[in-house]
């Protein structure tokens, strides 16, 4: 059930890029203890545009969660901070997103999400990482 | 200003208006707005915890919400009105307006709601901002604030830090139980779940563990990932104490996430309304002093700001299950 955050965990609000080697994000919302004040070293930065069917998942596994109306819209610019996901919508949503695409989202890594887009940016990396993955089965992230 | 709103209840005292800062947005008659926000007991102690709720679906008049909307800050309004849809954005605004209203009543009627600025600890845990000038009181208020879909709740406490969460009891998810807490919780909590068979009382546990764990968090005011879930226990225990402790062996190999997950701190668990449950979590200053913590006293008002306030603790509404 959709529910304003008021809760420890969300995904970050949106990240400002200062310059291309530090990105530093803005506070977190009321309410949300989510850990996003400091700045996200660069290999956990949100950097390259998404796959349109990632985000078309993504908006999906969101939608289902958050049981977002149907006049509402949830697209790869929509914030997760916005959409009223509290702490347990949002373990859930990572948890949807681990079975989907078959990764492992560690909590720091989620930090560095603020909106849809970053979330699918995420996940294609760490697809792509896994599909390189060594021979001993080790993840890379 | 729309007097028929501000009616005075059994219970509500009038106050004089007292000398207060301009008011943020001109036109409002601050000093009317006051006597209508009783001061409510004082808080005794640090280990008395106050909380407020309102539920945003029984606050539905237009004038009512344009009063309330009127002592947000406009930065608050702005990220109100950014939440997605009519009914998040109602809520985003009551939030900020039962905070501000809270606050003020703790400060002896001397705080206009609108005049409360916050900050944010390195966190991001939001936090008083009072004035350095020397020219307004301070009082050492510390605050949280949880919601869900029905229900918004800000504890309230003094000299020391709380976290507050408040869930439906009967709140579906939609992963699996035992997949959410084996993901998140820790093997000794996970072992405790699974042993109960009933899939209704499974899922109640879950949600009280989860209300526990996450008024920790919120307290510490780490973050989620400042505090992860499956390092630490919310044991329940027999004697309905709430006892914390880091999880052995992911804590044990020196783990410097643990470092300052510290165990001295207090809960109170409690039914709300038979509908939710509702976990504060402060912490302990007394350094093991007593025998035994003296358990957290806790008192629950609901309210309509302005309107009418009515205290729910002592009652059947509040049944304190720690």
């Amino acid at each position: 059930m959709a529910s304003v955050a008021g809760s420890a965990l969300s995904f970050a609000r949106p990240v400002k890029a200062t310059n291309t080697n530090s990105i530093s994000l803005t506070s977190a919302r009321k309410g949300n203890a989510f850990l996003r004040m400091q700045p996200v070293p660069m290999r956990f930065a949100v950097c390259c545009t998404a796959k349109k069917e990632t985000v078309d998942k993504v908006c999906d596994i969101v939608k289902k969660q958050l049981a977002v109306p149907e006049d509402i819209e949830v697209s790869g610019a929509s914030k997760f901070s916005d959409l009223g996901a509290d702490s347990l919508d949002t373990v859930e949503i990572v948890m949807g997103l681990e079975e989907e695409f078959k990764i492992s989202v560690e909590e720091s890594s989620a930090q560095s999400i603020a909106t849809v887009e970053d979330a699918a940016a995420l996940i294609d990396r760490l697809v792509a990482a896994k599909s390189s993955e060594k021979p001993s089965g080790k993840p890379l992230e | 200003m729309h007097h028929r709103l501000l009616l005075r209840r059994r219970g509500a005292m009038p106050l004089p208006s007292p000398p207060q800062p301009a008011p943020r947005t001109p036109g409002v008659a601050g000093g009317r707005l006051f006597a209508s926000l009783p001061s409510p007991p004082p808080l005794q102690s640090r280990r008395e915890v106050h909380v407020w709720y309102l539920c945003p679906d029984e606050l539905n008049d237009h004038s009512q919400l344009d009063m309330y909307k009127e002592l947000l800050s406009p930065s608050e309004r702005k990220n109100a009105l950014a939440m997605n849809g009519p009914r998040l954005q109602k809520d985003a605004m009551l939030s900020r307006a039962l905070l501000r209203t809270t606050l003020s009543r703790y400060t002896d009627a001397k705080i206009d709601p609108r005049s409360f600025e916050f900050k944010k600890n390195k966190f991001g845990k939001p936090e008083i901002l009072w004035q350095s000038d020397g020219s307004s009181m301070e009082w050492p208020l510390h605050f949280n604030i949880s919601h869900t879909s029905s229900l918004i709740a800000c504890g309230i406490a003094m000299d020391t830090l709380i976290g507050i969460d408040v869930e439906e009891k009967k709140r579906k998810t939609v992963k699996n139980i035992l997949s959410l807490a084996r993901r998140y919780f820790t093997p000794s909590e996970v072992d405790y779940l699974a042993k109960i068979s009933d899939s209704d009382a499974q899922q109640k546990e879950f949600i009280k563990l989860w209300t526990l764990k996450e008024a920790y968090v919120k307290a510490l005011g780490r973050g989620f990932s400042g505090a992860p879930f499956n390092r630490f226990s919310n044991q329940l225990e027999t004697n309905n104490r709430i006892q914390i402790s880091k999880a052995a062996k992911v804590c044990n190999d020196s783990d410097s996430g643990c470092d300052y997950l510290s165990e001295n701190w207090r809960f109170a668990l409690a039914g709300l309304n038979s509908s939710y449950y509702m976990a504060v979590c402060i912490e302990d200053n007394s350094r093991g002093s007593e025998n035994g913590s003296v358990p957290l006293g806790l008192k629950v008002w609901k309210t309509i700001p302005f309107i009418e306030d009515t205290l729910v603790s002592g009652t059947d509404a509040v049944k304190l299950i720690t």
